[in-house]
């Protein structure tokens, strides 16, 4: 992977208002802030589909890069980024939408069963393998839609890639758009009460399965627009790039307790500038093995996250 | 008990059974709630009363039986549809959503079962008909004490002016002074607004107070049928399947 951080670090960034090293590391912040804001929106559809259904969609990474890789394969038959872009996200969603109808809902007829994490798991290897043999396992160049990867404004004396810049505001915005859905809309709220007690929802006159489906869409629209962007970054997309993204997503989601849009996004930017700041003092090598790292610890120390609440139950 | 169906109206139930696995909760029960009174289901723990509101409600579903509705059968019907027809009902154990804040639970309550009308105006009834609610509206539900919690699951589930509604246990775990309170209301709400009231306890002498017919389950099965007062005068009904 093509370790974007080394074209913001060009020598006509450097020697302006700030010395070397203030510059290198607030580009390293800065970088880790808006890639993290891309995990929290995989983290936040992670948590969407664990809330109303109590599992975790494991399949989600490949589903994702499945529709990047469409997008690049509609992109380069010819179809308008306009077009290819949306569909693609779109067809994000409707794979979600797959997953938990054939990986999802038949296996939470058999009570505790935790048979999705096979299920989830194996349609993801699933997709990862179909891809591969489709278009085969090297990268594959996704254009650039808006801004190219060298384009960068000065912030307060700091050179920032309009990329990332674009990458943080986009992310920043679903997020609040997320936030504002689920207190405000009545659809939101039915997310919010299936995932605390779904049998008073379905008293309530709130019909659950669609809730569900609902938010397993939300999910994949999230993901799918997180690999664009993702993909925008890095210039390639490849059949094992949504795996990675998961995972990350998954530890930002850990980190941030699961429960809310606060708890992914804090999740997602503490594990987006931790993971820039190894990788820019100790090595890019060791920047993946952060997240496995940080995982361990708060599954140790802190298990309900930075911002998870310990379930409690009234008797 | 008959068995008929009335066209006119009434919740009816016919041979209801309810199977999880092997065990049998619900074994062949056949009960009819006239409309406009209160009808009490007395038994001990784990007589069946509450998987019996539940295969009402369509939370679990029932292996037998047919449940009419107005006449209409529902025994399939998933349970948002059943609520949308007028079928409410209050879980046992206070399930409120305890995250969200008071103003919220009755919004959940209000906004898919919704035939027009103002969700103002009906929330603001319920905080004139409950006025500790008022200042707490903004509280999570969580935070309430259980009097009040129970207060909140009642306005929640008749927030629709429901045609029926189910309450399991609404007295389990309070104070006798707030239980008086919560079944006098409970009283008036069938009363006043001419709801169906399906009413499951264990403490018999409570609801027999209230309801006007009663029925006394006992491993699944109706054991004893009658006007609530006829059972209430029975020395023998408390020992032998109340266990006291």
């Amino acid at each position: 992977m093509r370790d974007p951080l080394t074209l913001t670090l060009s020598p006509e960034g450097r020697g302006k208002k700030k010395d070397d090293a203030m510059q290198f590391v607030l580009q390293l912040v800065f970088a880790g802030v808006c890639v993290g804001a891309v995990y929290a929106l995989i983290a936040m559809g992670l948590s969407l589909t664990f809330w109303t259904t109590r599992t975790l969609n494991f399949g989600q990474g490949s589903l994702l890069m499945t529709a990047s890789v469409a997008t690049v394969a509609m992109l380069g038959a010819g179809m308008p980024a306009a077009l290819a872009v949306p569909l693609g996200i779109l067809l994000a969603g409707g794979l979600m939408v797959v997953a938990e109808r054939i990986a999802i809902r038949p296996l939470l007829k058999s009570g505790d069963s935790m048979g999705w994490v096979v299920s989830t798991l194996g349609l993801g290897i699933f997709l990862q393998g179909f891809v591969s043999s489709v278009f085969g396992s090297q990268a594959i160049a996704f254009p650039s839609l808006v801004f190219d990867s060298l384009d960068s404004v000065d912030v307060a004396g700091v050179q920032v890639s309009s990329q990332y810049l674009a990458v943080l505001g986009l992310s920043l915005t679903l997020m609040v758009a997320m936030e504002l859905f689920l207190r405000r809309s009545a659809w939101g709220r039915a997310v919010r009460a299936v995932s605390h007690d779904a049998d008073a929802a379905a008293l309530a006159g709130i019909p659950v399965r669609r809730v569900i489906v609902l938010s397993f869409v939300a999910s994949g629209v999230l993901a799918g627009i997180a690999g664009v962007m993702v993909a925008q970054i890095t210039g390639t997309v490849d059949p094992s790039f949504g795996f990675n993204l998961m995972v990350l997503g998954f530890v930002a989601a850990v980190f941030g307790g699961m429960g809310n849009t606060a708890g992914a996004l804090v999740g997602g930017i503490a594990l987006g500038v931790i993971e820039k700041l190894v990788g820019g003092y100790v090595s890019t090598a060791a920047e993946h093995g952060m997240a496995f790292a940080i995982l361990m610890v708060i599954l140790a120390i802190r298990p309900q996250g930075l911002f998870g609440r310990k379930e409690f139950t009234k008797v | 008990m008959p068995d008929r169906i009335n066209p006119v109206g009434g919740l009816e139930i016919h041979g209801l059974e309810v199977r999880y696995g092997p065990v049998e909760a619900v074994r062949g029960v056949s009960l009819r709630a006239e409309p406009g009174t209160i009808t009490a289901i007395l038994g001990a723990n784990g007589a069946g009363k509450s998987s019996l509101m539940k295969a009402i409600s369509g939370l679990v579903p029932a292996t037998a039986g047919r449940i009419t509705l107005d006449g209409d059968d529902i025994t399939r019907l998933p349970p948002h549809e059943r609520a949308r027809r007028g079928l409410s009902h209050a879980l046992e154990g206070r399930r409120l959503f305890h995250r969200m804040t008071v103003e919220e639970n009755l919004k959940v309550a209000w906004d898919f079962r919704n035939r027009g009308g103002s969700f103002r105006a009906v929330a603001d009834r319920v905080y004139d008909q409950f006025p500790m609610l008022a200042p707490r509206r903004q509280t999570p539900a969580g935070m309430l004490s259980g009097g009040q919690q129970q207060m909140v699951i009642l306005s929640a589930a008749l927030i629709h002016e429901p045609r029926y509604l189910l309450l399991d246990e609404p007295s389990l775990g309070l104070a006798p002074v707030i239980v008086q309170q919560i079944f006098g209301f409970i009283e008036s709400v069938c009363r006043e607004r001419g709801t169906t009231i399906l009413l499951c306890e264990q403490v018999a002498a409570i609801a027999l107070r209230v309801a006007h017919s009663g029925c006394v389950l006992r491993r699944g099965q109706v054991v004893r049928g009658g006007p609530a007062a006829e059972l209430a005068a029975d020395p023998a009904l408390s020992a032998a399947y109340l266990g006291g």
